[in-house]
């Protein structure tokens, strides 16, 4: 605990504050942007509701059309009061937490696990921490604990934001009230920042094992970054997506698959880049994620157990 | 004597590079030991070795009579290696708490910063440090936990006259106190004053290990034409030509130096008594010249 309060305390640092800043202004941003969208959905006529004459479409076809077509007229008269739901003070925890739990918290987390853990490399520090421990598995540990905890407070600032953010901005662009207790909103809110907390811990890992790879700062954030982004990327591919670990955050999440629109607000930056068909399941996703923490955990330790400290 | 750093064999490969060859050292405890070497010789890499930071390719290294790279052998140890490097957003009290937190409890913050007359000037950021400031930092950092034996690596670099007689002051003081100091440095000058052992290593390998301030010789000056005669009356002292003029002895009697020249009739000009300096003996170890030491 010692040491993990020492690797906090170097945390308090002047990129830490830009970071949980930029992230509380990103949250805040978008649900200005959602809300004033789902202002002028709630004050926008539906439109009309073509018939299967002058669709052309006869028998099922037409049959699974009009099914559509209701779908998406229900969505977008639900909308104004889906984003209220979500900019509620309690609900936000669910937003934050998705936000975190996706894109733009890994993109922090790589950020910091560059200053964090490869800036002891570049900024030649960590022969000091080493020689006072000596015993480097700690010295690792307490490390993905800090940044772990790091990422663990951003989805807290986001939170906190969007708590102060939402209920102006739902009064400015009177949006109708939300159909949820506060019970609701806390269960839902809780269980997300649950579930992110365990894929931050993945972003950590990722971070951990990146920075004793590259011994550096920019090294450590281009190849978290750079990973994640190709995670991304590999998910797209018809086939292999099922056994990427970006299907597995998508799985575990429990993200709505194939938001393709930044219209109305969305609840995470990560199912837009994942086909909606073909996921693992909740638990294949659970299990996936605990495995790769693992995975990189391990090999971090192996690696920098056997790496030289010479800078 | 307890040996509180043992080196048998060592050797270290950075893939073509040889940095240490098959090192033999041994450091007893209590004293201020000097380390000297030209640049490239291997010292900061030994030093590594013993803190744990690099892994010997060959060889065996004990600390405080643990195998390296045995945790436990630390426990004891304050060590600074070649530029101390510090958080600079955090102040020099800030960077000694976290490294203090990083470590077993123990630690005085306070009384290391005012052994390292940094006591006025650690509630500043780092990062408005001069390269003294941070070297004074360093050897707060290595002091902090009252270690029975200090490792350190260049310590005197960027400090002005002043603050390199109080470090001198300083390191005797803790080895009056028990404290054994391991210091590796290139200011020979410091080290001849206040190291009690040197060892001088070159390619890897010790070539010399012995006490820090020369024994004393006598050096006479008689007329040329008597130089060989005064070599064979001083030749139980191994004496030898030096110059024209010149017989150097081994020896720091210069009574029985002039009894003996007295003996054989011969008269010295000059008796001197000389001790040579460690910048000439260690240029000769090393093989180095002047012009290439004052590169």
């Amino acid at each position: 605990m010692r040491l993990l309060g020492a690797e906090l305390r170097k945390l308090a640092r002047p990129l830490s504050w830009g970071v949980a800043g930029a992230a509380a202004l990103f949250c805040v941003l978008l649900a200005v942007g959602g809300a004033h969208n789902a202002a002028l959905a709630a004050h926008t006529p539906p439109g009309h509701q073509p018939t299967c004459p002058e669709l052309r479409l006869t028998g099922a076809r037409c049959g699974r059309a009009m099914t559509a077509e209701r779908a998406r007229l229900r969505q977008f008269t639900a909308q104004p009061a889906q984003v209220a739901g979500q900019l509620g003070p309690l609900a936000a925890g669910a937003e934050a937490a998705g936000l975190m739990a996706s894109l733009p918290g890994a993109l922090a987390l790589a950020l910091l696990a560059g200053a964090h853990i490869g800036g002891e490399w570049s900024g030649r520090t960590l022969k000091n921490v080493l020689t006072q421990r000596g015993r480097r598995w700690q010295v690792l540990a307490a490390k993905l604990a800090s940044l772990w905890l790091a990422g663990a407070a951003l989805i807290a600032v986001c939170w906190a934001a969007l708590a102060i953010a939402g209920p102006v901005l739902i009064r400015l662009d009177h949006l109708p009230a939300a159909h949820q207790t506060a019970a609701q909103a806390l269960g839902l809110a809780a269980a997300q920042a649950g579930r992110a907390l365990l894929v931050l811990a993945v972003f950590a890992a990722m971070g951990l094992l990146a920075a004793v790879l590259t011994r550096g700062t920019i090294g450590t954030t281009a190849a978290t970054a750079g990973t994640l982004i190709c995670l991304l990327i590999l998910a797209t591919l018809p086939g292999v997506a099922r056994w990427t670990p970006a299907t597995w955050v998508q799985a575990w999440m429990r993200f709505p698959a194939g938001q393709a629109s930044v219209t109305t607000l969305p609840s995470n930056f990560w199912s837009r880049f994942i086909s909606a068909t073909g996921q693992p399941s909740h638990l294949a996703g659970l299990a996936g994620l605990a495995t790769l923490l693992a995975a990189c955990v391990l090999a971090a330790m192996v690696v920098f157990g056997r790496s030289d400290v010479s800078g | 004597m307890t040996a509180v750093i043992e080196c048998q064999g060592l050797t270290k490969h950075y893939r073509r590079v040889t940095a240490l060859a098959g090192l033999d050292l041994t450091v007893e405890a209590g004293m201020v030991f000097g380390f000297l070497g030209p640049n490239g010789a291997g010292k900061t890499t030994t030093l590594r070795i013993l803190l744990g930071l690099v892994t010997p390719t060959s060889g065996r290294a004990r600390l405080n009579g643990r195998p390296v790279p045995d945790p436990a052998g630390l426990a004891g140890v304050g060590a600074m290696i070649e530029e101390p490097a510090f958080y600079p957003w955090l102040t020099g009290r800030a960077n000694l708490a976290v490294l203090a937190r990083s470590g077993p409890a123990g630690a005085s913050i306070g009384r290391a910063l005012a052994q390292a007359g940094l006591a006025e000037l650690a509630d500043r950021k780092v990062k408005g440090y001069s390269q003294g400031m941070r070297q004074r930092l360093g050897l707060a950092v290595a002091m902090m936990r009252q270690p029975s034996l200090l490792l350190l690596d260049e310590p005197a670099n960027g400090l002005d006259p002043a603050g390199m007689a109080e470090f001198r002051a300083l390191l005797r003081s803790l080895a009056d106190g028990g404290t054994t100091v391991f210091l590796s440095s290139h200011l020979l000058a410091e080290v001849e004053q206040v190291c009690d052992q040197i060892a001088v290593i070159q390619s890897g390998r010790l070539v010399s290990q012995g006490p820090a301030r020369a024994a004393a010789r006598v050096r006479v000056l008689v007329a040329p034409a008597e130089r060989d005669a005064a070599v064979a009356a001083l030749a139980r002292w191994a004496a030898r030509a030096d110059g024209a003029d010149g017989v150097l002895t081994d020896t720091a009697d210069g009574r029985a130096v002039n009894q003996a020249l007295g003996q054989a009739g011969i008269w010295a000009q000059q008796i001197l008594l000389e001790r040579p300096a460690l910048e000439a003996a260690f240029l000769s170890l090393t093989g180095e010249t002047h012009a290439a030491a004052g590169r």
